[in-house]
């Protein structure tokens, strides 16, 4: 899942990025708010972390500027501003999120997969198709309830299709959800996780679609 | 020592005042009585003297003989027969002696003691005898002295009838006294009352509540104090409101470093990545000693605040301060290869002060200027006539943030350093307890100086 993170704290910002990486996100990290605006413009984003202390522009305008050119995209907010009223200001003005100054990391990323999760209309916190179910949280696969031991970037790639449902994803859109700005990506690394999935979760768990991608295979 | 009361004080000085004045009053009064009484009486024998010799004697004295046989004539008072000594009287007793001394006529319990003495004429006073008190005699003969009369009277009497007088006096006072003290009591206590409603408001009062006494209904003489205490509230209120803004601010800036630090340690904690956990940990250490910075900054300003310079200030030796923040300073300046050099022009004006803030001052400034001089630049640290000046050729302060580069926290965005946002409060604050004040100006092409200098010069320039 990729996020979009403005964050001026070099400290804050870096931490963020590694850790959610760690956790199983890709991290773009933007310190000055006009690139964040554009980079929302430029990539699909699942979710944004925002934080209002930014420099040059004030985090709540940014959000503003998303909603009015009507970018629904989740976003959690991160400030030190932490009174009632800078949250209610916050959250009136689109956020879906606030989390106040210092936070968990681990919240952070719950609280984006939850937000994740609801824009993808599921209440569930379990992602299942046919015998796979993934633990979102607990970044585990099963497959007939037996652990299925996957890399970071298979269980990302197990969790954007499971979460696509029967949409299709173009090799395209699956780079840009798995990597984030600046990683090098190989020519044909997509089709050798594809590959490697369908070796630990069957065949037909991942459909191709000629000429235009992949899909999630129809449960057996 | 018991703290005096008002309301005792003034009462028992108006007692004193009032007993010393009406024993006064008094002694004046029973002088002034005893001798209109002693006059008024004296005329009263006078006169019955006088009416004694002129009464038609010879017919009271040629009386039956057998009359005569029982010694002179006495006259009796009514009550007389009770024998009674507290009766009613005025105590006044005359005898009538003819020229040989006969006794020819007494009154009275005392009139037969008076002795017969025809040399004496007018007033005298002696005991009488088989008594023990004085009496006020008077002797009186007619014109062809064949008859003598004495008229007496007991000085004890006059004594008591003054007394009488002077008691009746008394008497009003005395009811008066305690009257007047009650009144006195509750007029006092009426007047402090609105004392009490100070007090009470006073107890109940919140401490941040800066709201002023009201001084309706309190007596003139406490307004000085109310005033006082007012403009004390205000001054109270006042440093409440900066410090509380301080700790607001303080506890909103430490979130962000705090944020840092939790954040890093997760990562170390989440990554399996030996070089993410390194690199984490090292983050973790930057960000320690960015809020221990914050913390030492923090701390400065907070102990600063409210401080006076001390009278016994020294005099300041620029040159050596100077030296030794150069040195201090130095390995940041290695560090960050930025040139640091010294430049004494001329010595800053005698100054008298606390070294230590001084130092820190100049500290804060060179830190500064480290700080945001990018690697090959330089810094230099003037003494001349005017001041003390820290020049750089880093990028200077944008035009749009240079007033509000001296606000606390205040820091202004696109900065890559972690800087507390606190040096500039600092660098004023001590500057303005020594007389000096802080002037910021951006150099062509780029650069800053901050200079620290006297008002006078910073108004010349």
């Amino acid at each position: 899942m990729r996020i979009l993170v403005l964050e001026d704290d070099r400290l804050i910002g870096d931490g963020i990025k590694t850790g959610l990486g760690q956790l199983g996100f890709s991290v773009d990290w933007f310190k000055d708010g006009a690139e964040g605006m554009a980079a929302l413009v430029a990539a699909d984003y699942d979710a944004a972390i925002l934080d209002l202390g930014l420099p040059n522009v004030d985090g709540m305008d940014v959000l503003a500027c998303w909603r009015r050119q009507g970018r629904d995209v989740p976003v959690l907010i991160l400030t030190a501003r932490g009174t009632l009223d800078d949250r209610i200001r916050g959250l009136d003005a689109g956020a879906d999120d606030y989390l106040a100054k210092p936070f968990a990391l681990t919240e952070v990323a719950a609280r984006l997969r939850a937000l994740i999760r609801r824009r993808h209309g599921h209440s569930e916190s379990n992602l299942q198709h046919g015998a796979v179910t993934l633990d979102v949280a607990a970044r585990s696969l099963t497959l007939d309830g037996k652990p299925v031991e996957l890399t970071a970037r298979e269980l990302a790639l197990a969790e954007l299709f499971l979460n696509a449902g029967t949409r299709v994803l173009s090799r395209e859109q699956i780079e840009e959800k798995l990597y984030a700005w600046g990683e090098a990506v190989g020519s044909n690394t997509i089709e050798v996780y594809v590959h490697h999935l369908r070796r630990k979760l069957g065949r037909d768990f991942i459909t191709t679609v000629r000429g235009f991608g992949y899909r999630l295979g129809d449960p057996a | 020592m018991r703290p005096a009361s008002l309301r005792v004080c003034l009462s028992l000085l108006i007692t004193v005042v009032l007993v010393v004045a009406w024993v006064l009053a008094s002694a004046v009064s029973y002088r002034d009585t005893r001798s209109r009484v002693s006059e008024l009486f004296d005329r009263q024998q006078t006169l019955l003297a006088q009416q004694l010799l002129d009464t038609d004697i010879q017919n009271l004295v040629s009386r039956p003989a057998k009359d005569r046989q029982r010694g002179p004539l006495r006259l009796r008072r009514r009550g007389a027969d009770r024998n009674d000594d507290d009766a009613p009287d005025d105590a006044m007793g005359f005898a009538i002696f003819d020229a040989q001394g006969t006794r020819l006529f007494s009154d009275g319990r005392s009139g037969g003691d008076y002795a017969f003495d025809p040399a004496r004429q007018g007033f005298m006073t002696q005991p009488l005898g088989g008594r023990h008190h004085a009496w006020r005699l008077y002797y009186a003969a007619n014109a062809d002295r064949s008859l003598f009369v004495v008229v007496g009277q007991e000085i004890g009497y006059r004594r008591s009838t003054v007394l009488g007088i002077v008691r009746s006096q008394f008497l009003p006072w005395a009811i008066a006294l305690p009257v007047l003290l009650a009144l006195v009591w509750w007029g006092i206590g009426r007047m402090l009352a609105p004392l009490d409603r100070v007090a009470g408001d006073l107890r109940q009062r919140a401490p941040d509540d800066a709201r002023p006494i009201p001084p309706r209904g309190l007596p003139s003489e406490v307004r000085p104090l109310i005033d006082a205490l007012n403009a004390l509230f205000a001054r109270v209120a006042e440093t409440l409101t900066r410090e509380r803004r301080f700790i607001a601010d303080a506890a909103h800036e430490l979130r962000s470093p705090l944020a840092a630090l939790r954040v890093q340690a997760e990562v170390a904690q989440i990554a399996r990545d030996p070089t993410v956990r390194s690199q984490a940990l090292d983050n973790l250490n930057e960000g320690v000693d960015r809020a221990s910075r914050l913390v030492d900054q923090l701390l400065s300003l907070s102990r600063l605040g409210p401080m006076q310079m001390p009278a016994d200030a020294k005099p300041i030796d620029w040159r050596a301060l100077a030296e030794s923040a150069r040195d201090e300073m130095a390995p940041m300046a290695a560090s960050r290869d930025i040139g640091l050099s010294l430049q004494v022009a001329a010595l800053p004006p005698a100054t008298r002060g606390d070294a230590m803030l001084l130092g820190l001052m100049l500290r804060n400034l060179l830190d500064n200027a480290l700080r945001y001089t990018p690697a090959g630049g330089h810094v230099e640290l003037v003494l001349d006539a005017e001041g003390i000046r820290v020049v750089d050729d880093g990028p200077g302060v944008p035009e749009a943030y240079m007033s509000r580069i001296r606000e606390r926290f205040f820091r202004p965005p696109g900065q890559n350093e972690t800087g507390s946002g606190l040096g500039l409060s600092i660098v004023e604050r001590i500057a303005t307890l020594h007389g000096m004040r802080l002037q910021l100006d951006n150099r062509a092409p780029h650069g800053l100086v901050a200079a620290v200098v006297r008002p006078s010069a910073a108004d010349r320039a």
